[in-house]
């Protein structure tokens, strides 16, 4: 009996431990749609950090990650090492259609052109179904949150005195990257430093912003 | 007839425009070659400083950055980059060392055929040896006060790369002054070197990639 009792509670643990993330919130009517606080830009230049382990082995990379949003609404996300040169060059036309313009060979991979994209379109807050929109969380105190579907899973935007703070995507499980932004530049622009932490990919990306040292 | 005359005065224009302007093809390589020769084999070391401005073409953009360049002979160089980031890179040998902000990372190049071109470009360039490597075919050309040698890759490794590397020295005192990298995309990264010193007492620890 005394077995089966810790065995019931070690199932409930997982359980509670399998639960979904944001479960329980109360779904309520969305206020204001969160895309208000889509960045809008001309041009932000980030000093970039990358840091993670895969496996047993430990990798880590740095350059410069720079924004561009032409004034046809295509929007330019290139990745260079300090001597400048590419790693990546990522594209999304106005109707935020996808298109790498350049890759390096060493991540001309599908997974991580998949990851990469993934984690700069939340920032950007492009590629996620907006009829999916839904506000939640009577009991979250100054903090509102919003939610939108976004293929194999969710995308969580928490929002604090009118600003974003936290960006998550989530399976029906489980975390999968939480992004962490803070700043204190107009609540529509893009965050003076951005922290991705990938908990199943066991990497993050660090970036903070450099304004200075891009002139047109 | 006319059609003739025609495609030799297009060869022709084709021909000049391929020649960087202000520049003419040196064909006397020899005295060129003696020249730099004579000029590393009097060489320690140089320090310099150096402005960074990575030109985003399709973009009309640049990236601006600054920082102190070091090379000791045979194969030691340091680039140290202060503005607006920190960021370290030793080359000593086929060793490697790489800092930025938050780490420190050794590597060892003989591993990688790739890192050991981009590192061969580096010390090619300081001591006067560009026009052996064999990863590229180079085209000297000369103005009233410049040097330009033209590297175009051959090897898959640079050509992944760039697609051309241009290499300007002083006549003068046979000093690099500018080196410009070309990607095959038309983006291109250059860096000017000034304040430029020879044989001053360098310290060797600069160099360490332990």
């Amino acid at each position: 009996m005394k077995h089966c009792l810790r065995l019931s509670s070690l199932l409930i643990l997982f359980l509670a431990s399998c639960a979904a993330p944001y479960k329980g919130l109360q779904q309520q009517k969305p206020i204001s749609s969160v895309y208000k606080y889509r960045p809008q830009f001309n041009k932000t230049l980030y000093r970039c950090i990358v840091d993670g382990k895969i496996i047993f082995k430990k990798f880590h990379l740095s350059g410069l990650l720079f924004f561009k949003q032409l004034e046809n609404g295509t929007i330019r996300a290139i990745f260079q090492n300090e001597m400048g040169i590419a790693f990546f060059d990522f594209e999304w036309d106005s109707a935020e259609n996808f298109k790498v313009k350049q890759v390096m060979p060493q991540l001309d991979k599908e997974a991580v052109l998949k990851t990469l994209r993934k984690d700069l379109e939340m920032l950007l807050m492009i590629g996620m179904d907006k009829n999916s929109e839904i506000s939640l969380g009577q009991d979250r105190g100054k903090q509102q949150l919003y939610r939108l579907n976004r293929t194999g899973g969710y995308v969580y935007y928490t929002a604090e005195d009118d600003r974003l703070v936290k960006i998550e995507n989530t399976n029906n499980r489980k975390r999968i990257v939480t992004v962490s932004l803070q700043g204190d530049a107009a609540p529509a622009s893009m965050p003076d430093t951005v922290l991705y932490d990938h908990h199943k990919a066991n990497f993050t990306i660090s970036l903070t912003k450099i304004e200075r040292n891009v002139n047109e | 007839m006319r059609s003739i005359a025609s495609i030799i005065l297009l060869f022709i224009a084709a021909s000049v425009a391929a020649q960087p302007s202000g520049f003419k093809k040196l064909d006397d390589l020899q005295t060129f070659r003696t020249a730099m020769s004579a000029s590393s084999a009097k060489l320690q070391n140089i320090t310099s400083d150096f402005r960074q401005v990575k030109n985003l073409s399709l973009l009309a953009e640049k990236i601006n950055s600054k920082g102190k360049f070091y090379f000791m002979k045979d194969d030691k160089v340091r680039i140290e980059y202060t503005e607006p980031y920190s960021y370290l890179m030793v080359m000593n040998g086929t060793r490697m060392l790489v800092k930025d902000e938050q780490k420190t990372n050794k590597i060892n190049t003989g591993n990688s055929k790739m890192m050991q071109s981009v590192n061969r470009v580096m010390v090619d360039c300081m001591s006067g040896t560009v026009m052996s490597n064999p990863d590229f075919k180079v085209t000297v050309y000369k103005s009233s006060k410049q040097y330009l040698l033209s590297m175009v890759p051959v090897s898959p490794e640079m050509k992944n790369l760039f697609s051309q590397i241009e290499v300007y020295i002083s006549q003068a005192a046979l000093d690099v002054e500018k080196l410009v990298m070309t990607e095959s995309g038309g983006d291109y990264t250059s860096m000017d070197f000034y304040n430029t010193k020879h044989n001053t007492p360098v310290n060797e620890a600069l160099f360490k990639v332990k």
